[in-house]
């Protein structure tokens, strides 16, 4: 843990956590499909920068490969495939939504603490410095839930399926100060994957229907 | 002493219940015995309240009955003394409005039932808060329920006073049966239903029943009170009465259920509960507040807007209550007294200032006959006082320093904010969410009675109705100037109440906080006296009076002799008519959009083009709804409901005497044999 | 006492006359960074001296309430500045109000203000009147609870003891992210409460886009140099929140002269960078269309509750 005192190191974690959680809220509230993509890219850095501060305080290297991960992957090449994505579809925002923006943030504000208080008697438990984002991560994870479900097009879809990646990635690094190097490497592996074959999904769903808005695949059954 | 006052009110009350009723035809002799028979009981009622606050031990009284299980027992300990005198105040102020109120329906209703039952209800109120035994309060609370209803019809020819006042008798009927559930509940433990059986219960209650108390208090207190969602008849039955009586019923009938909910939850059950009863009430309380408020907005009916602010206010009420009840439960006495005191303090303040607007909308109608805020307008130059008066209520309903609504919704913030104090997170967080609620609350009501003010009294009339208004009689303003007084007393005097009201709640959790509360002499209040906040409104109050002149004599000395002329508002080269006034419909407009997912509002609009042309219309119609939610999706499924099922049994009703007959025998023949 | 009382005077003298400067300073600010040269920083002193000295149009369809609503608004407003500390930590005053009060206090300007908008009888003041009840009412919220978050911390919501307790650093460094988040949601509040773009827009005169100036546009003479000048008092009363609670440094914390004297100069520099920064947001954004001002006041809401959370997440 070298110079840094343990509540300092502590706290720099929360506060990078609480960072990535705000960025959830900054994808929550803003319409504009590309801006939602780069918050996504700019959560990804802060998830990085956790990781590798995490690495830095304990001395668990593997971590520093994990963050470098990320960076590679998701603050450069999947928000390069999106972008691609979003300039050929000719769709640069969102107007209508499932749920309205107030209270999509109001009802995200209400996942926080009952992420919050359900975290709350293993965060008690903890003694790991990074014990706090425990109930960040799950408030993350729900997050990125409820964004797939308020969100119509499949572009945020997207990205909330890659918050809910993120959250978890958090959730493994505060409970466990992470995850063994080949599951981590599995993951990456899955979510670029993932990234693809949405980014190609999205392309057949825009050759189909002409947009890319996801309820239309209602009009698939018959 | 107390026995001289107590019967003076009782008898106050007794003769203007029967002496208009010998005055036959005489409408005005029969107006003057009825409100002279009130002002004396509610004057009585005062002092009473008054002396029951500063004594030392509870005055005690009871009359056997010839029923069983009935006993006529009163008890004046200081909850009902607080009771009693938010009851009396409000009653001595109507009293004196309705003197010139009424003659408004003189020759079209009998003054003399009219003003019989208004004693009536006066009456009984009072005894609701002083009765001492199970059975009797039940007698005396249906008696202010039916007089409130019969009141409530007084117009009983137009159809819609009759849907309010047949609403308004189902559903505090509802109520009635579940207060007598709370009741039974004891009484099955206590073998009595005297009240101090009650209280001195030889075993505690087990828990599963404490709770069946505890809801069933609540439906039935709740539905009297108004809380959300059994608020739906207030605003059909509170506009449809009288204005005078509205102010009874909005001002104090609903604060009789406050007063049974803390006598059941605080004396009966000890104060001993569970925390998620707290957090039930607290959370009734938050949703009816801002509900309220933002139903309120949508209402252009003043009177109707009035009843949704009342909804609101009980609700600011329970939120105060609720956390006191959050605090007990976790033993934290002094918050908890906090917290019933903040309850406590908004329950006079806002029978005081619901009163007066209530009385300040009674005298608009009598001026103009019209309930429709959209018909007024530049009322502030043709009704000056009443202006004033409602200009009053109005900064104190908004709670704005250094009124007395400040002072108590200040008070529940506070009890909100120190909720730091509890052990258990979750509630730590839900309670400042509640304190956020609150301030919502607080700036939409503000916004509302900037329309119902701005819209009523200033700018031009806006109907024939508003033109020809005239200034209400005196005995009209006299009544408005007492609440309006009393008013402004009881926000720049909080040193004087909070010992008044610490009496009360001390009893009830068992711990004193007065001299903790005071600061600074006496100047300042501070909850807990932890340094935590502390606010004083005389020293606003002095502070707002003096920096006033301050800035009119700067302008004086910067800019010399004031330089004025009147010329006509700018119209943009046309000249103003009333109609391009802003109206309260379009004032609320942008909260109607911004909350549409609460408000769901409908907008139809017709246009009929000119055949020659059609980019002129020729007639344009605009009508806009908003979705009564709760009577859609809650109230109408039940009583479809229970429509169906009494279809089903319309089978055993044949309508034949003799099959009634053999049923009531088969049905004894059952009894006979069961209690063998 | 005296000691007290010269205090006060200080205050209110320090507020009214720093006011016009950092309204001058934004549009100063604007007018550089819209390549224009602008007027002097000075001009908004100019400007209330002229108001002060011109004649008084008053509509012939208004009421007592239309006249008495400039002193109403300029005495709340000034009421509610004597609360906050400017260059003192401990202001004489704090006993009177805390941090509800300086809210209910401007609420008091605000209700007489609508109400002087709907006394003309003109469309355009019941306009601006019923656009400011709503961005009034969508702020408190998020205000009070911001103010809370940081009261936590503080264990008061007295504002003398926060800006005390602070500037003796004790608290802001124990909890940032809560910090963080009531100062931006505290910030957004700041822009909507004070008319600022990308709410309102303090220059513009088109019915579509104004609220603030719909509402006094009946005002003119020394009315409409006291409302202005109330308004200023506002804004300095909002930056000084902003600067004094989350960053005290250099107030004086306890009544010394020599120290009041810095406190003084610190706390001018640091509303006049406010400014500076008000001034570039101003110049960056473009107002947004009043309906989507909710999305706005949603977060700044959001933020101030996500403050309170964090503090209890990081303190189990």
């Amino acid at each position: 843990m070298g110079a840094i005192r343990p509540d300092i190191a502590s706290q720099m974690v929360d506060l990078c956590s609480a960072l990535l959680l705000l960025t959830c809220f900054a994808i929550v509230a803003q319409r504009r499909l590309s801006a939602c993509v780069d918050l996504f890219a700019l959560q990804s850095v802060f998830l990085a920068v956790t990781a590798a501060l995490v690495a830095f305080l304990t001395g668990i290297h593997h971590i520093y490969i994990a963050a470098l991960l990320t960076v590679i992957i998701k603050v450069i090449v999947i928000p390069r495939i999106l972008k691609k994505v979003i300039e050929r579809l000719n769709v640069t925002r969102e107007l209508v939504l499932n749920v309205n923006i107030p209270s999509s943030l109001l009802i995200c504000g209400a996942l926080v603490i009952l992420a919050f208080y359900i975290t709350q008697p293993i965060i008690s438990l903890g003694f790991l410095l990074t014990k706090d984002s425990l109930a960040i991560a799950l408030a993350i994870v729900l997050i990125g839930f409820f964004t797939m479900i308020a969100r119509k097009k499949a572009v945020t879809q997207v990205v909330g399926f890659l918050v809910i990646e993120n959250g978890l990635f958090l959730g493994a690094t505060a409970a466990a100060y992470g995850m063994p190097l080949i599951v981590e490497l599995g993951v990456f592996f899955d979510v670029l994957v993932a990234g693809l074959i949405i980014g190609i999904f999205t392309h057949r769903l825009q050759d189909t229907f002409d947009s890319v808005d996801t309820s239309k695949l209602t009009e698939l059954r018959e | 002493m107390l026995q001289f006052f107590l019967l003076i009110a009782l008898v106050g009350y007794g003769l203007g219940i029967f002496l208009p009723l010998l005055a036959h035809r005489r409408p005005h002799v029969q107006n003057v015995l009825a409100h002279g028979g009130a002002l004396l009981g509610a004057v009585g009622g005062v002092v009473v309240g008054v002396m029951g606050l500063a004594a030392d031990s509870p005055f005690v009284f009871s009359l056997p009955s010839t029923l069983p299980l009935l006993s006529y027992a009163i008890r004046l300990d200081p909850l009902s003394a607080f009771f009693v005198l938010v009851i009396s105040l409000v009653g001595v102020a109507v009293s004196v409005f309705a003197l010139g109120y009424v003659r408004e329906f003189y020759g079209r209703h009998s003054i003399g039932a009219l003003g019989a039952l208004y004693n009536a209800f006066l009456f009984s109120m009072t005894l609701v808060v002083l009765a001492d035994d199970g059975f009797f309060f039940l007698v005396v609370w249906e008696i202010m329920s039916l007089v409130s209803y019969f009141l409530v019809v007084t117009e009983h020819e137009k159809a819609e006073t009759r849907y309010a006042g047949f609403f308004y008798l189902i559903m505090t009927h509802v109520g009635t049966a579940f207060i007598i559930v709370t009741y039974l509940v004891f009484y099955q433990q206590a073998g009595s239903f005297s009240f101090e059986a009650f209280r001195n219960l030889s075993e505690p209650l087990p828990q599963a029943l404490q709770s069946v108390a505890f809801v069933a208090a609540l439906i039935g207190f709740g539905t009297k009170a108004g809380i959300v969602p059994l608020h739906v008849w207030l605003p059909y039955a509170h506009p449809a009465a009288p204005s005078h009586v509205s102010a009874l019923m909005s001002g104090v009938m609903i604060k009789t259920a406050i007063y049974g909910m803390i006598r059941v939850y605080f004396d009966f059950l000890g104060g001993e509960f569970p925390w998620w009863w707290g957090f039930v009430i607290l959370t009734v309380g938050a949703v009816s507040a801002l509900l309220g408020v933002m139903y309120a907005l949508m209402e252009h009916d003043l009177k109707s807007l009035l009843a949704y602010h009342s909804v609101e206010n009980i609700g600011i009420i329970l939120m105060g209550i609720g956390a006191g009840m959050i605090f007990q439960s976790y033993g934290l006495t002094h918050l908890a007294a906090l917290g019933l005191l903040a309850g406590l303090y908004h329950t006079i303040n806002h029978a005081v200032f619901k009163g007066l607007l209530f009385l300040g909308a009674g005298s608009l109608l009598y001026a103009t006959h019209t309930r429709n805020m959209e018909e007024y307008g530049g009322l502030i130059r043709r009704m000056p006082w009443t202006a004033v008066f409602f200009l009053i209520g109005a900064v104190s309903i908004a709670a704005l320093p250094p009124s007395n609504g400040f002072v108590s919704e200040w008070l529940t913030f506070q009890s909100l904010f120190l909720s730091f104090q509890i052990p258990d997170p979750l509630i730590k967080i839900m309670l400042p969410i509640g304190a956020a609620m609150l301030a919502f609350t607080g700036v939409l009501a503000l916004a509302c009675f900037a329309k119902a003010f701005g819209i009523s009294f200033l700018a031009m009339p806006r109907s024939s109705h508003a033109r020809n208004a005239r200034e209400v009689p005196v005995a009209m303003r006299v009544g408005m100037a007492v609440l309006a007084v009393v008013c402004v007393l009881l926000g720049v005097a909080p040193m004087v109440v909070v010992p008044a009201i610490d009496w009360v709640t001390t009893p009830l959790v068992g711990a004193s906080i007065a001299d903790k509360v005071l600061a600074e002499g006496g100047l300042a209040l501070m909850p807990m006296g932890v340094g935590f906040a502390s606010i004083s409104t005389p020293v606003l109050g002095i502070l707002l009076a003096l920096l006033a002149p301050v800035a009119l004599l700067m302008a004086v000395v910067i800019g010399g002799r004031l330089r004025k002329r009147f010329y006509k508002t700018w119209g943009c080269g046309i000249t103003l008519k009333p109609r391009m006034e802003y109206t309260a419909t379009g004032f609320a407009q942008p909260i109607k959009q911004v909350f549409s997912t609460i408000y769901r509002p409908t907008v139809k609009l017709e246009t009929e083009l000119l055949e020659e042309s059609r980019y002129f219309a020729k007639r344009m119609r605009f009508e806009t709804h908003i979705e009564p939610v709760f009577q859609k999706y809650l109230y109408d499924p039940i009583v479809r409901g229970l429509n169906a099922v009494a279809d089903r049994l319309r089978v055993i009703q044949a309508g034949s005497l003799q099959l009634y007959l053999s049923y009531i025998f088969v049905t004894l023949l059952i009894l006979l044999l069961w209690v063998r | 006492m005296i000691e007290s009382a010269l205090v006060v005077l200080g205050q209110a003298v320090a507020a009214l006359l720093v006011s016009p400067f950092v309204v001058g300073v934004i549009r100063k600010v604007k007018a550089r960074l819209q390549c224009r040269r602008g007027a002097t920083v000075f001009q908004p002193y100019y400007d209330l001296f002229k108001l002060f000295r011109k004649e008084v149009v008053v509509s012939t369809s208004t009421s007592w309430i239309f006249t008495a609503t400039p002193y109403v608004l300029f005495a709340s407003t000034l009421a509610a500045s004597l609360l906050v500390p400017i260059f003192l930590s401990q202001v004489p005053f704090s006993f009177a109000g805390d941090v509800i009060t300086v809210v209910y206090l401007l609420a008091l300007g605000t209700f007489f203000l609508i109400l002087a908008g709907l006394d003309a009888g003109s469309a355009f003041g019941g306009m601006g009147s019923s656009r400011e009840a709503i961005v009034a009412s969508l702020t408190e919220p998020a205000m009070i609870l911001s103010i809370f978050a940081v009261g936590l911390t503080a264990g008061s919501t007295n504002l003398s003891t926060i800006v005390h307790k602070t500037a003796l650093m004790q608290g802001i460094v124990t909890d940032p992210p809560p910090h963080l988040m009531a100062l931006a949601a505290l910030f957004i509040v700041t822009l909507a409460e004070t008319g600022r773009v990308p709410v309102d827009n303090p220059a513009t005169h088109l019915e579509l886009t104004m609220i603030h100036e719909a509402m006094v546009l009946e005002y003119s003479g020394r009315y409409l140099a006291l409302v202005e000048w109330a308004s200023a008092l506002k804004l300095l009363l909002f930056l000084t929140l902003l600067s004094n609670i989350f960053a005290p440094w250099g107030i004086a914390t306890e009544a010394e002269p020599s120290r009041m004297a810095l406190g003084l100069a610190v706390w001018l520099g640091k509303v006049s960078g406010l400014a500076v920064v008000i001034g570039v947001i101003e110049s960056m954004f473009a107002k947004l269309r009043l309906f989507r001002v909710t999305d706005l006041l949603g977060v700044a809401f959001i933020l101030s509750l996500l403050a309170v959370v964090f503090f209890y997440i990081l303190r189990v």
